[in-house]
């Protein structure tokens, strides 16, 4: 199939099969793919474990010596928040330490030429001409803000747990550290519903980041899944990126 | 034992004189000392330094005003059927004013609260219960004519100590839940030039409001505070994590209709809607009417009541999450929550198929070319 082989997805073009005529780059270092897949397991527990001291879905009978069910569910839970904190911690730091993939920077479409990829973009995935859509390395304007959002969404999270989980112990670090939450949201149980609500925003991504995945690498066939594994995807030598 | 006593002093008579001739015996009194060092978090050892301190004492005053409120309050400090610290200390004390417990009424009762505002200048205590209506020009409340707010300042220029008790004087209670018709607000919001110590609760437990007022008498400074104003020997912990169901909730046994087998049992009250996890109160230790048993105790959550903004934050009594917005939204928000991933995991198999029949059609569309015109 010949034509141009310029930076554009299209639906209709077949992906010529791997030949000679691919490089490979490399976009994300071994901390964001580490912290990446940690962070699965964490989001993963949190939701689990979470769902389940919102509204214990099941019991234990007998004596309640025999049993610590909630016990080791606010365990886990407390654990996988531990990790997923450190993940940020990780993340953080290489906002300013990573490639120009990974900076700070790279986490909000800052110019004129994002927001117009950005229609593009939703275009793209609308099927409204997507044969113009733009194509870049890293994370297209779409996925910053999305991205982006999460991480917001995961700091709420994270502050409201903590102010939660404080509770326990007036007067130690995480208490002191976090009290001012329960005032601002207008109460302890303000930040139990906010913390219980934004739970859902995990739910609704993680389909929607898993099945984009998919798609993307079935029709670019560059390898955009495995490059959060091995930290790189091949893409023909010829093609122009916006980011690149 | 007697009622609080609103006898007047002796004017050189000290709390030791006078409890020797009202027949308290000093074993009583120590074992009472004992005690409160106990409830003060000082130690049963703190009460012969307890004992000294008080027995000097000359003429406590205690200035008791009641604004916007149920007299509820009053009540909660006065219950009981044997002598227990509440009333052993409202003995001690010379309440001065209250216009609950005092026999006199009206103009004199007024005339009472002025003589002794007068003559106890700068030394007294001011317990306060009730709210301060401020809306409409604080008309919502007025004694003798003038409004809550009004009698409150003049109260609190000669007041040594300002004791705010009960939810109202702590931030208005269920008269400030929205839309707070009233403007109802605590005394800290209106008493600003003095350090105000709220001893909350809807009611809050007795022996906590006399357990305060003695460490002031004691002391001559009130105790420390959370950052609400809370005294924290009595605020300091959630009840959560004092209570004797927790081992219910640690093993995942849990109450889920009222009335139900794990009721019976005594489970853990958290499904139906327990805010023990997000009220600091003393509840599970000092209890209620001398001890006899409480919410929890009795099989009802917590419903947070020392808690700022209770009505509010901690409604529905009976569910886990607020009703934030008053439409129900903590049941659903789960119902929503639910829905919308759903609709994510159906609108991204939709995609996806929409997206292969796209690929197939723009694949169609294409011209045909000869078949060796791929090859390069
Ligand atoms: S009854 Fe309430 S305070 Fe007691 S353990 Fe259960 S949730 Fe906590």
């Amino acid at each position: 199939m010949s034509g141009t082989r310029e930076a554009k997805l299209s639906l209709a073009h077949k992906v010529p099969p791997p030949t000679g005529a691919y490089r490979w780059v490399y976009l994300w270092e071994w901390p964001i793919r580490i912290m990446h897949w940690l962070a699965v397991a964490g989001i993963l527990t949190l939701v689990v474990t979470g769902l389940y001291i919102g509204r214990p879905y099941f019991m234990t009978g007998g004596e309640a010596s025999s049993h610590f069910l909630m016990g080791r569910v606010r365990f886990a839970h407390f654990t996988a928040a531990a990790v997923l904190v450190m993940t940020g911690i990780v993340r953080g730091y290489w906002l300013f330490m990573g490639n120009r993939y990974e900076r700070l920077r790279a986490l909000f479409p800052l110019r004129r030429r994002d927001w117009v990829n950005l229609v593009r973009m939703v275009k793209f995935y609308l099927m409204i001409r997507p044969e113009r859509a733009p194509h870049y390395l890293g994370h297209n304007p779409l996925q910053q803000l999305s991205y982006t959002a999460l991480y917001a969404i995961t700091g709420v999270m994270v502050l409201s747990g903590f102010a939660l989980y404080g509770q326990s112990d007036p007067g130690g670090f995480i208490y002191s550290a976090t009290n001012w939450i329960g005032p601002l949201l207008g109460g302890m149980p303000n930040v139990r519903f906010v913390h219980h609500a934004l739970t859902w925003a995990f739910l609704i991504f993680v389909p929607i980041h898993v099945y984009l995945a998919i798609r993307a690498d079935h029709l670019e066939r560059t390898g955009v899944i495995s490059s959060i594994v091995s930290g790189g995807r091949f893409v023909p030598v010829d093609h122009h990126f916006v980011d690149e | 034992m007697s009622l609080p006593s609103l006898e007047a002093w002796a004017a050189e008579e000290t709390l030791g004189q006078r409890l020797q001739s009202k027949g308290v015996s000093r074993r009583e009194f120590l074992e009472f000392c004992g005690k409160l060092g106990i409830v003060l978090g000082l130690g049963s050892a703190a009460g012969p330094r307890l004992a000294q301190a008080l027995q000097a004492l000359k003429r406590p005053s205690v200035i008791w005003i009641q604004l916007q409120e149920c007299t509820g309050c009053v009540e909660s400090v006065l219950r009981s059927a044997e002598p227990t610290i509440g009333n052993l200390l409202l003995e001690m004390v010379s309440l001065d004013y209250s216009h609950t417990l005092m026999a006199a009424a009206g103009h004199h009762a007024e005339a009472a609260l002025q003589q002794a505002m007068k003559a106890n200048q700068g030394k007294y205590i001011l317990v306060v219960t009730g709210s301060v209506p401020l809306a409409d020009g604080g008309i919502y409340t007025t004694i003798g004519g003038r409004t809550a707010k009004a009698v409150l300042e003049e109260a609190a220029e000669g007041a040594a100590a300002i004791v705010a008790v009960g939810a109202c004087a702590h931030w208005g209670s269920v008269q400030a839940a929205r839309p707070n018709p009233t403007g109802a607000v605590g005394v800290a919001e209106v008493i600003k030039d003095k350090p105000v110590i709220n001893v909350t609760g809807c009611p809050p437990i007795g022996d906590v409001v006399t357990a305060t007022l003695a460490h002031f008498l004691t002391f001559g400074a009130l105790p420390a505070t959370d950052s609400d104003g809370r005294p924290l020997f009595a605020y300091g912990k959630r009840i959560h994590d004092q209570c004797p169901r927790r081992a219910h909730f640690d093993a995942g046994q849990y109450v889920e209709v009222f009335d139900d087998e794990n009721a019976r049992k005594g489970w853990c009250l958290y499904h139906v809607g327990c805010k023990g996890p997000a009220t600091f109160s003393p509840c599970p230790i000092f209890q209620w009417n001398g001890g006899t048993s409480w919410p929890i105790g009795a099989g009802h959550p917590c419903i947070g009541c020392t808690e700022r903004n209770f009505w509010d934050t901690m409604t529905p009594f009976y569910d886990r999450l607020p009703d934030v917005g008053g439409f129900g939204v903590e049941r659903t928000v789960d119902i929503l929550g639910a829905a919308l991933a759903i609709g994510a995991a159906a609108g991204v198999t939709a995609h996806a198929v929409a997206t292969g029949i796209h690929q197939v059609r723009e694949r169609r569309k294409l011209p045909v070319l000869p078949p060796d015109a791929g090859k390069e």
